[in-house]
């Protein structure tokens, strides 16, 4: 970048020094838009009590002369001064902060549009396409996995692997076109398009590995959807409150009383969850209600889990009666309308048997031990959230959950983050079919498959000419005609 | 058609002494320097715009002379050939008088790329081509060597840009002028032979070499940088000494598909065609190329040569160990000697007998005339606008090898294109482009001026994003109309042709999707189709065509009330079928592409002081190649999006200018017919 100025200081100066920045672009010249300065908040939007406030462009040396009071000269590049800000017209001192700037060569102001940074330094090809959607993560990064993920894409893993695949694609795009170009005047032969088979195959079985990651890269960035479900007056409101630790919920002894969808995010063991409260499943003739229970049912066909709460006072005493009603019960509550006879997923779901407080100690520890030797039932824990009994083993069981959704960010293949990648490479393992499909009947469809294939990897990579399929033709054949 | 063309054939030699010595103008629209395939495609397109047009040429007699070798056409170059033929140019009509062995490459592998090819008779290849031109209106020929290129000095207000004016010929002081210029040079610009250690000035075996002049005014008047590039032949063999039993015979397709849209049916017939033969290179081959390196001055500079079209030379010492392919190739239905396709070479001629006969089908045989090399001189094409005129020069074009392409079909190419953009430029008519998106003409075009060459530039079809659009069965579609309606290079009697066959392909795929039947009813009425027990869904003709098992012929058996009268096309209905739907799916990207090619660049921007964020290696490689358009300039190698994004803000907002300028040629050319219209009430 030209020139940065970063200064901390508290949020609510932010707002003033925004005003006095915009009123700086008056002073100086009103270039073309390439050599405008552009401004922005870049420590996001969120929570914090230190903000950095990033410059960059022609008039940045003037801004930072006139908010930090220097008359003469700049300060020395890449060193931090701590400043008096002030309104470059007023002189009124705005904040305190650290000022510093890196040294650009090239010579109006404006608010940079969103991205806008990362898109110059993307332009200036100082980072790829997935390292500057890794940064963008970064910037969101709200928690510590998904830190390590966007630190992970930054490094160029993703890319790499995308890299790989587009490069092996590309062969088989040339080795196609030069059976295509060559081979009827050369020594070309059929064997060349047997590899060529194998290695689609092997690509799309590749390709679709990866987007069978059960989303677990785009969970880590946008978080796991996770569902409190159950009959009224369970508890779940409650759960939701000891979880976030603030009464994010009304609760009541009153069955009914949520009735919309309450959302809240947390943080479990550094993995990003979406924790949302619903209205208790029943028949009612309330309409308020009735649309409650249906957002409930909606949002529990997206979630990535439903955590099923029951009161466990409603429990019949023997075991077994108590597994069959489990199993009733589940499914009352996942049911929907579409599939009334919903076979639930238990690793979809978990059991919170609730209320612990209210049973006896040795009744809480036999109907636990019981109820998990019954087959075919989701993992249940017991807890009490009037006493926070069980609360804690709940909590492990949470996150590994959590985790296995999320998958570990620093192992294995690098995940997807982003829909855009996943709708990319669908349509490139389409694409590869169209290949497979017309291999025999017509090589140039099929090799337009191919071609289709990379141009969508292309849109996640960057994108391949003509020429450096020649190239590959070139390199690996002997054409002499 | 053709059996006019005897007649006129027969009074060819007095045409041409008369047409040469009937030179008294001083003045043309269009002078093409050149007689070959780019020359006399260039003439004969300029004349057909409308242009008075004098072609030039060292040698009447070698107008249309197949320098290499005896074949036209093949993957790709096919494409290209149907193109030129769809715009009514020379060589797709002078193949199928010529030709004696027609082949259709890649039939297995889907009409987007098939290569219609043949195999030519060099004396017939000729005799059209002259009688050709020295029956085209407006177009006269002169035997004469250039000497100078007249231009003028460069206008005060727009350093370094001239304006053409003429020529001078060599051997007296007359100066013809004209509006355009259209140079054809081939290899003869500082051309160069080489055989063994021997290097003689020259750009083809038998002709004098070019006036220095020429490259003179090119290189130090107008500034322009060039290249250099090499490229050979093989030795002619005399057919009766090779021992064909050797030999793989390959005979041509059993019925000739002609390359012109015109004709039904190729000079020759099917019986009377010639077959090719195929033999391989033995490990003896590679030892006299090694025993002659020493001896073999062409090979060991470093000029850059085709890397698909090698010498045997190249071939072996790149790929050793290896079986090369050699084709003989017949040269003419009276002619004694033969074309070892595959044996290019510049070593001593009796180390060229040495190795053929290490070839097993030529263990005797003997040369006619040996191989030999060419080096010569090219202008680098980035030089050059999308009309193929220089851009610092005005009216002065340049088409074929000059421009560093090999082949007769990329040459014929450019020489229509410049020939027509010529010709309009002189008589003032409003340019017209060709665009890579409709045309293989328009790939070679664009690829040449937009990214340069760094090797002999030959067509392929993957060089063509839209190949499954730009095939070789519907070049007329593509082409006949536009260029009768926007570049008049094109007959009336053609026109109303490709009109007829256009709506009668529109009217039969309307019928076939008339024809709506269920699967179990298409089940019932064709069973050979072996349509899915699975398919329940409806299926229109059109649906049902698209299968492999189906033809056009079948359905109009079943159907032959609807679908009989257009049984003339039942292949180019099979083949539409097939890829219409591929076709929609890439007309998004095609608008996305002509979008961006309708964004022009000025070319007198100086990348070098624009207001706007690019790094310098961008800005040299802009100021180099100076696209005419965005999208010209997104297809340039180094060129980052970052830049692209800053020019396309810069086109925006420069967009507004353009505009008006636009407005104002507008209102000239409406004047222009007002002033038509009030002609034809006169």
């Amino acid at each position: 970048m030209l020139l940065s100025v970063r200064v901390g200081m508290l949020r609510g100066a932010v707002h003033k020094l925004r005003t006095r920045l915009l009123s700086t672009k008056g002073g100086v010249t009103d270039g073309l838009a390439d050599a405008e300065t552009i401004f922005a908040l870049s420590s996001g939007h969120g929570r914090c009590g230190v903000a950095v406030v990033r410059v960059s462009g022609p008039a940045s040396a003037a801004a930072l002369r006139g908010m930090a009071g220097i008359t003469r000269g700049l300060p020395p590049p890449r060193t931090a001064l701590l400043h008096s800000i002030r309104d470059p017209q007023s002189k009124e001192v705005l904040d305190r902060g650290l000022v510093l700037w890196f040294p650009g060569s090239v010579p109006g102001m404006r608010p940079a549009e969103a991205g806008e940074f990362t898109r110059r330094a993307f332009q200036a090809g100082k980072l790829g396409l997935t390292e500057v959607e890794g940064l963008g993560d970064l910037i969101h990064a709200e928690t510590e996995a998904q830190r390590r993920q966007a630190l992970r894409q930054m490094s160029g893993e993703l890319g790499r692997l995308y890299q790989d695949w587009s490069h092996r694609l590309k062969r088989c795009l040339a080795h196609v076109e030069a059976f295509i170009d060559f081979s009827e005047d050369e020594l070309i032969e059929d064997g060349v398009l047997n590899q060529v088979d194998r290695s689609v195959c092997d690509l799309q079985a590749e390709i679709k590995r990866h987007l069978m990651d059960e989303r677990r890269g785009e969970r880590l960035r946008s978080g796991v959807q996770v569902v409190i479900a159950g009959a009224t007056n369970a508890g779940k409101s409650s759960l939701l409150n000891t979880l976030c630790q603030r009464p994010a919920a009304i609760v009541s002894p009153i069955a009914g009383t949520t009735r919309d969808v309450v959302e809240t995010a947390l943080d479990i063991g550094g993995f990003p969850v979406l924790l949302s409260d619903t209205a208790g499943v029943r028949d009612s003739t309330d309409l308020v209600e009735r649309e409650g229970v249906r957002r409930a049912r909606e949002r529990m066909q997206q979630a990535d889990l439903t955590l099923v709460v029951v009161d466990c006072a409603q429990l019949p005493c023997d075991a077994q009666r108590a597994a069959d009603f489990l199993q009733e019960h589940l499914r009352s509550v996942l049911a929907t309308e579409e599939q009334p006879d919903t076979v639930f997923s238990a690793d979809k779901c978990l059991l919170v048997l609730n209320k612990t407080d209210l049973l006896p100690e040795d009744g809480r520890l036999t109907l636990e031990r019981e109820l998990r030797r019954v087959p075919g039932l989701p993992p249940i824990c017991l807890v009490s959230c009037h006493t926070s009994e069980g609360l804690q083993g709940f909590l492990t069981e949470l996150h590994g959950r959590v985790k296995t959704l999320c998958g570990n960010p620093l192992t294995g293949d690098p995940t997807l983050t982003q829909a855009r990648h996943r709708a990319h490479l669908q349509q490139c393992t389409a694409a590869l079919a169209q290949y497979h499909r017309y291999r025999d009947g017509d090589l140039a469809l099929a090799a337009e498959g191919l071609r289709l294939a990379l141009t969508s990897l292309g849109r996640i990579t960057g994108r391949v000419g003509a020429e450096e399929i020649l190239d590959i033709i070139f390199k690996d054949f002997c054409i002499g005609k | 058609m053709l059996t006019k063309r005897l007649h006129r054939l027969q009074g060819f030699l007095l045409l041409v002494s008369r047409r040469a010595s009937n030179v008294a103008k001083q003045q043309y629209d269009v002078i093409v320097v050149g007689g070959g395939h780019a020359g006399t495609e260039a003439a004969a397109a300029a004349a057909r715009v409308g242009a008075e047009t004098l072609l030039v040429t060292q040698k009447i007699h070698t107008i249309g002379a197949l320098s290499c070798n005896p074949s036209l056409g093949g993957v790709g170059k096919g494409q290209l050939v149907k193109e030129l033929d769809a715009l009514d140019g020379l060589c797709g009509r002078a193949g199928d008088w010529a030709g004696i062995h027609f082949s259709i490459l890649n039939r297995r592998k889907g009409p987007a790329v098939w290569g219609p090819r043949a195999q030519l008779d060099r004396q017939r290849y000729r005799e059209f081509i002259q009688s050709e031109l020295l029956g085209t209106h407006r177009l006269t020929v002169l035997e004469g060597s250039v000497e100078e290129l007249l231009v003028t000095e460069p206008n005060p207000e727009k350093p370094g840009c001239h304006r053409v004016t003429g020529i001078r010929l060599a051997g007296g002081s007359r100066s013809i002028s004209a509006s355009s210029v259209v140079l054809t040079t081939g290899t003869f610009l500082s051309g160069s032979l080489f055989v063994g250690q021997t290097t003689s000035p020259g750009g083809r075996i038998g002709d004098a070499p070019s006036s220095a002049g020429l490259s003179h005014t090119l290189r130090e008047a107008l500034g322009l940088r060039t290249g250099r590039l090499r490229t050979g032949t093989p030795p002619r063999i005399v057919k009766d000494s090779v021992d064909f039993s050797q030999a793989e015979l390959h005979p041509p397709d059993e019925r000739p598909s002609p390359f012109s849209f015109l004709n039904t049916h190729t000079r020759c017939k099917p019986e009377e065609q010639l077959p090719c033969h195929l033999t391989l290179t033995t490990p003896g081959v590679e030892r006299v190329v090694r025993e002659s390196l020493h001896l073999n001055c062409h090979i060991q500079q470093d000029t850059k040569g085709p890397r698909y079209c090698p010498s045997i030379e190249s071939r072996v010492l790149r790929f050793p160990g290896r079986k090369h392919q050699v084709w003989l190739e017949p040269e003419g239905v009276t002619s004694d000697l033969l074309y070892p396709q595959g044996l290019s070479m510049t070593m001593p001629p009796d180390a060229q007998l040495r190795l053929i006969r290490e070839i097993p089908a030529l263990h005797r045989a003997e040369i006619h005339t040996p191989g030999y090399g060419v080096q010569y001189d090219f202008v680098c094409p980035t030089q050059l606008d999308p009309s193929l005129q220089v851009k610092n020069t005005q009216g002065l074009f340049l088409a074929g090898q000059i421009n560093g392409t090999t082949g007769y079909e990329e040459a014929a190419a450019q020489g229509l294109w410049a020939g027509v953009s010529a010709a309009r430029s002189a008589l003032a008519m409003p340019p017209v482009t060709l665009s890579r998106t409709e045309s293989y003409i328009g790939v070679l075009i664009d690829d040449l001026i937009s990214r340069g060459v760094t090797e002999p530039y030959r067509m392929f079809t993957s060089r063509a994003e839209f190949r499954t659009a730009l095939r070789p069965d519907n070049a007329d579609l593509r082409l006949t109309l536009k260029g009768f309606e926007e570049l008049g290079c094109v007959s009336s009697q053609r026109y109303y042709e490709t009109v007829r066959v256009r709506d009668s392909l529109r009217d039969a795929l309307e019928a076939l999707q008339s024809i709506v039947l269920s699967a179990a009813n298409w089940r019932k009425k064709m069973p050979d189709i072996l349509m899915s027990e699975n398919k329940f869904t409806s299926l229109s003709g059109q649906d049902v065509l698209q299968y492999n098992t189906v033809s056009f012929e079948m359905l109009a058996s079943a159907f032959p009330d609807t679908l009989s009268p257009y049984m003339e096309f039942s292949q180019r209905l099979k083949i539409e079928a097939v890829y219409r739907p591929h076709c929609d799916l890439q007309r998004k990207e095609i608008e996305r592409i002509q979008k961006e090619e309708n964004m022009a660049l000025p070319q007198d921007i100086d990348y070098f002081s624009l207001p706007v964020s690019l790094s310098q290696e961008v800005r040299e490689i802009l100021d180099r190649v100076r696209p005419s358009t965005l999208g010209a300039a997104t297809r340039l190698q180094g060129i980052t999006p970052a830049a692209i994004v800053h020019l396309l803000n810069y086109v925006r907002h420069t967009g507004q200018k353009e505009t008006r300028t636009h407005s104002k040629y507008d209102k000239n050319r409406e004047e222009l017919h007002t002033e038509n219209a009030s002609l034809v009430k006169l």
